[in-house]
């Protein structure tokens, strides 16, 4: 059973929650791993029981890159958890991996949801974040059998449009 | 989808005073709730057997309350859920009376939503722990409404080029008619730049993006077209209802794009199928506005504008008073206050009754000035049908189109 506390948050993963119980523990291994089905092949993050395309129940570990791009984002400015308080303006990022991108419908892609780090943890500087920005995986340990996985920019070219909000 | 057209009705509602600082319980505040409805609809406690209400260990159940008001129940349930709760109870509870489990049923929601569990994630929930499908995204710093939902609405800038300065323009029409409300809790007129200028809460929500935590208990009592027909007030009959219809990944709506699409996109068919109706033929829209951008992507989801151009329609002017379709008159969760979505049905029934609680000294009898310069009226002239747009999240909605 993991139980961490991380800004002021109690993060608990009882033993019997097999959805979440190994994805934080590989990623203390410092390897973004998403569960691929043993009968379709497709990869699906959250970690779910079940196919959410073919139903199937049998599924696997697979590494992937970590490697993707800006999807859409938020800056926090206001925190509502008090231990983020002192790190707003913070970016909260919706991260489209580059595996599996459009499938297995054209607007289905793994995406998951984690800040926009310095490559040294410290929140990304607002300005920077953008819509298009090519980022890839970093992780913050936070237990000896937990990590979890933030992005970081690159200087790879943007995929599509780079666009922020206007100030 | 053949549903039960005008066979049930909407023939009570009430609600409790709208504040910051309630200073009573949820039960307390849902047995006035439920009495204002049911003086509304002049009916005594005998004739009320079914009760209703939706929550999230936030509230009071409905076998606690009943017993307050001398009801002896027939059928009550409470569902775990908040906004786009009310329309999908309207439909549950058509089907609890047409099953003959009942004959009248009460749906009620209260909650201190300020003083006690504020939906923004502090007060009491600020305590509780990250836990299975939660760790996605709290432990990231995502963890209230507006910082789910703001990805969502910044995709949809993206995507269409919608502006702050648009949205804005929901705020704006809102607080307008906030200012006909003598119950609402923001009274005062805001502009587009007051909405600019406040704070930034999460990019892109400025702080009157955001709606007003609030203290309150609100109902609507619903029953057989039949039963209605003895009754004190005008029944407002349901023509359709959608109950929380969903997208494919409720769980994780990022995961299947659009992520700008809601679920209106869905819920729409369902709705506009069993009322045989288009959205042209509808007067008055309460379309859920927790955020100023939740209005904006269910009209445009609905067919009210075309896919994209939710920004132009809610700047145009249509949905103020005096437009061609007013959007919550009542002033919404953006400025009456919030009630998970159950006083914009309330609202849209005292429209259809001719009978808004606005400023006119005669309003209770229907009499009506149209003046809706602030401090005046807020009914809507000869309004006949109404919907109301229900929103969980951008996944989840509901819709119910009444009529008078």
């Amino acid at each position: 059973m993991a139980n961490v506390e991380y800004r002021g948050m109690n993060l608990v993963i009882p033993e019997n929650d097999s959805e979440w119980r190994e994805h934080f523990k590989l990623a203390r291994g410092h390897k973004l791993m998403l569960r691929a089905c043993k009968t379709c092949g497709l990869l699906r993050y959250p970690p779910s029981h079940g196919c959410p395309w073919c139903a199937a129940l049998g599924w696997e570990w697979k590494e992937v890159s970590g490697k993707g791009h800006i999807y859409s984002y938020e800056v926090v400015h206001h925190a509502i958890q008090p231990g983020f308080k002192e790190w707003t303006p913070y970016a909260v990022v919706l991260v489209e991996l580059d595996e599996q991108r459009g499938k297995p419908t054209a607007d289905e892609a793994l995406r998951i949801i984690a800040n926009l780090v310095t490559p040294d943890g410290k929140p990304e500087a607002e300005a920077k974040v953008a819509i298009g920005k090519r980022v890839r995986v970093v992780f913050q340990d936070l237990a000896p059998d937990f990590a979890l996985p933030h992005f970081t920019l690159t200087e790879e070219p943007p995929i599509g449009r780079v666009w922020s909000l206007p100030s | 989808m053949a549903g039960l057209k005008d066979k049930y009705c909407i023939v009570g509602v009430g609600e409790t005073e709208y504040s910051k600082h309630s200073g009573r319980s949820t039960r307390a505040m849902a047995v006035e709730a439920v009495k204002n409805a049911m003086a509304d609809a002049g009916l005594k406690a005998s004739d009320v057997d079914g009760m209703m209400s939706y929550q999230s260990g936030d509230s009071t159940p409905a076998n606690w309350v009943a017993p307050d008001l001398g009801i002896r129940l027939n059928f009550y349930m409470d569902v775990f859920g908040g906004g786009s709760s009310t329309e999908a109870l309207v439909g549950l509870a058509m089907g609890a009376i047409e099953s003959g489990m009942c004959n009248t049923v009460a749906i009620f929601r209260s909650m201190n939503g300020y003083s006690d569990f504020r939906i923004g994630g502090t007060g009491v929930r600020a305590a509780q722990p990250v836990r299975g499908l939660d760790l996605a995204q709290m432990p990231f710093g995502m963890r209230s409404a507006g910082q789910s939902f703001a990805p969502t609405f910044m995709r949809h800038m993206y995507e269409y080029g919608t502006t702050s300065e648009q949205v804005a323009r929901v705020r704006v029409a809102h607080s307008t008619h906030a200012s006909q409300n003598p119950k609402a809790l923001l009274k005062d007129r805001v502009t587009a730049a007051d909405v600019l200028g406040s704070r930034w809460i999460t990019k892109p929500l400025h702080l009157l993006d955001c709606c007003v935590e609030t203290d309150n208990a609100t109902c609507i009592i619903v029953t057989s077209a039949e039963r209605a027909r003895d009754l004190k007030q005008k029944p407002a009959y349901v023509m359709g209802v959608a109950g929380r219809v969903n997208k494919a990944r409720t769980d994780f709506h990022w995961a299947a794009g659009p992520i700008s699409r809601v679920a209106g996109y869905y819920a729409k068919d369902i709705v506009f199928g069993q009322a045989g109706i288009k959205p042209e033929d509808v007067d008055i829209t309460g379309s859920y506005d927790a955020f100023t951008f939740t209005t904006m992507l269910q009209l445009e989801e609905y067919g009210f504008c075309k896919k994209g151009e939710g920004g132009q329609y809610v700047s145009s002017g249509i949905i103020e008073l005096g437009g061609k379709r007013p959007n919550n008159t009542s002033g919404g969760h953006l400025c009456e206050g919030y009630t998970h979505g159950m006083s914009m049905v309330i609202e849209n029934v005292r429209q259809l009754r001719g009978r808004v609680d606005d400023y006119c000294p005669g309003w209770a009898e229907g009499k009506h000035s149209y003046d809706y310069s602030p401090g005046k009226c807020r009914q809507v002239k000869d309004a006949r049908i109404t919907m109301n747009l229900g929103w969980a999240m951008p996944p989840t909605g509901s819709a119910l189109i009444l009529h008078r």
